[in-house]
């Protein structure tokens, strides 16, 4: 069978990125690191828009799903890393982003069962709580370096593999809601009681867009872990989730373009001011507030991208 | 009724929430094919025998079955994939959904594809996809609803909300639909319509169906047996013509000046 459709964007963005990688070479390290973060960070907000902009589920816990996933993938490459032929290492490194990925999952699962009875901002305050709880967990946890982290974590993440795993999550997100299946999502978040009365199982649409999610932000989580080289409890704070839910926001609930391009900005924009970066959270909130006044529907939403019936499936 | 098993039977079906029965001690049965209505004065708890109907609500007491089978202990998704399915008093389609949309999410019960069908995307998801577009093309223009395919359901005019989400019910593939209040809001042409619209469906589709309805012309029209609640009891059951004489009826309901201009159904959204 030949590679059509949606299947066939999946290939051109994996080779796309590889194409990047190997022209990464030629730009120097500083810009590359930010066209890494830029990627990390499109996983993060296009997984949590599953969560937060298809399914309505207002989750604060995102940077707790990120954070197990890196010290999951960390602890594993620091561990496996001598024991392993150099030549190996990028067969070690996809060990640890489905470690840490799959390790998210399950946290993700855990945290999906308690969404079941709770909405909005009650859901939000669990799932604060929930992340706050993996942050202490870590910074008391010797095995995992306590309140300094794990350093020394081997360079693995290039910009072929952050924007390859970018481009399967989009596929992923994008595939599961543009789908008679994943219009579920959608009815969920619209109507709960009109969605169960249609035969869609809630508690199942919510619970695998925690999983879904959460598997993706851990990855994101390896991939950060293997980029910086450093991680600390402290660096996945609720700071760290808000970052994500302002890039959700500012991108328009449950528009995956709009959502990509905010991730890219909003990396991209504080290395410019980094002048100014202790005063980047004021200049988020700023921007929350003129969004919210200019432009509720989110800042790239030029259409309506739900409208679209089966065309936008195939 | 004949002595096969009624589609829907409610036994001493009862309901308390704290010291309040919202229904008491509901006998109610519908068979196969059959056109049921379900009246009473406001607060007499037809939406709470819906919502039992429906599980959306457990009985405190008593039983509700479905073809002989207790449905005590299923969820609204499970029964709707039993074949139950419902309209809301007030609409309740999925406001971010198209038309089309709407539609489409209530024909996702009777497919076998899930996450991983979604995302492989190979030639039986194709297919089934196809197939869901046929099938929910065919609903809206049965329904003359086709030409808002993808429009914004809440940006429909009022009547063809209630159609749709009549069609979304539909989609499911019922052997019960319950109807909420369908002719609330409705000026007297679009009740007509309607009348004719719920008649069809029945003929149509092969399904039962169970009215509530404040609008004596819209149940005397179309139900060929009525049951009457007041205060969480039946206080008469039989075909509009018993109805009409009952002097229970009268007295509760009919008698009432109040009946026939019930809060909402002067509003015109023509």
């Amino acid at each position: 069978m030949s590679v059509r459709g949606a299947k066939r964007w999946l290939l051109v963005g994996v080779i796309l990125a590889f194409v990047l990688s190997w022209f990464s070479g030629r730009i120097n390290p500083y810009d590359r690191g930010v066209w890494i973060d830029c990627g990390i960070n499109i996983i993060l907000a296009v997984s949590l828009n599953l969560i937060l902009g298809h399914t309505g589920q207002f989750s604060l816990g995102h940077a707790g799903f990120m954070s197990v996933g890196g010290y999951t993938a960390a602890k594993l490459t620091l561990v496996c890393a001598v024991l392993v032929p150099a030549s190996l290492q990028p067969l070690l490194f996809a060990a640890a982003l489905l470690a840490g990925g799959l390790l998210a999952a399950l946290a993700g699962l855990l945290v999906g069962i308690p969404s079941l009875r709770l909405r909005g901002d009650y859901l939000a305050i669990v799932t604060l709580g929930f992340a706050e709880i993996i942050r202490v967990i870590m910074q008391n946890t010797e095995a995992v370096g306590g309140a300094s982290g794990l350093s020394g974590i081997p360079k693995l993440a290039t910009v072929g593999w952050t924007f390859a795993l970018a481009a399967i999550t989009i596929y992923t997100v994008a595939g599961l809601v543009n789908s008679t299946y994943g219009r579920g999502f959608l009815a969920v978040s619209d109507d709960e009681v009109a969605a169960s009365a249609m035969g869609v199982n809630p508690v199942r649409y919510k619970v695998t867009a925690f999983v879904v999610g959460a598997f993706f932000a851990g990855v994101a989580g390896a991939l950060y872990a293997h980029h910086k080289q450093t991680i600390v409890p402290t660096g996945f704070d609720w700071l760290k989730s808000i970052d994500i839910v302002v890039m959700v926001i500012l991108g328009g609930m449950g528009r995956t373009p709009g959502v990509i391009l905010a991730a890219i900005l909003l990396t991209w924009l504080p290395e410019q001011l980094r002048v100014f970066a202790d005063y980047r959270m004021i200049l988020y909130a700023l921007l929350i507030i003129l969004l919210m006044i200019l432009r509720p529907q989110g800042l790239f939403t030029f259409r309506n991208a739900r409208r679209k019936g089966v065309k936008a499936a195939s | 009724m004949s002595a096969s098993v009624p589609l829907l039977k409610l036994d001493r079906a009862t309901i308390r929430f704290g010291g309040l029965t919202a229904v008491s001690s509901l006998d109610l049965e519908i068979g196969h094919n059959e056109m049921v209505g379900l009246i009473g004065p406001n607060g007499a708890g037809k939406t709470t025998a819906f919502n039992l109907i429906t599980g959306v609500y457990q009985p405190t007491e008593g039983t509700i079955t479905l073809e002989g089978r207790p449905t005590a202990g299923l969820r609204p998704h499970q029964l709707a994939k039993s074949g139950i399915a419902r309209t809301f008093q007030n609409i309740r389609l999925f406001a971010s959904l198209s038309v089309f949309d709407n539609v489409r999410v209530a024909t996702q019960l009777h497919r076998p594809h899930g996450v991983s069908n979604a995302l492989w995307r190979g030639r039986a998801f194709h297919e089934s996809e196809a197939a869901v577009e046929k099938e929910v093309i065919a609903l809206l223009s049965i329904f003359k609803l086709e030409g808002f395919r993808d429009e914004l359901a809440v940006s429909l005019p009022y009547g063809a909300q209630r159609r749709l989400e009549i069609v979304r019910a539909l989609a499911t593939r019922p052997r019960l639909l319950l109807l909420d209040e369908p002719a609330a809001g409705m000026n007297p042409t679009e009740k007509e319509e309607l009348m004719h619209l719920i008649r069809f469906i029945q003929e149509r589709f092969s399904i039962s169906v169970l009215l509530v309805e404040h609008d004596m012309t819209v149940v005397m029209g179309v139900c060929q047996r009525i049951a009457v609640l007041e205060y969480g009891k039946k206080i008469a059951e039989g075909t509009p013509e018993q109805i009409q004489s009952d002097h229970r009826v009268i007295e509760a309901y009919l008698g009432d000046e109040g009946a026939d201009t019930e809060d909402g159904e002067e509003v015109d959204n023509a």
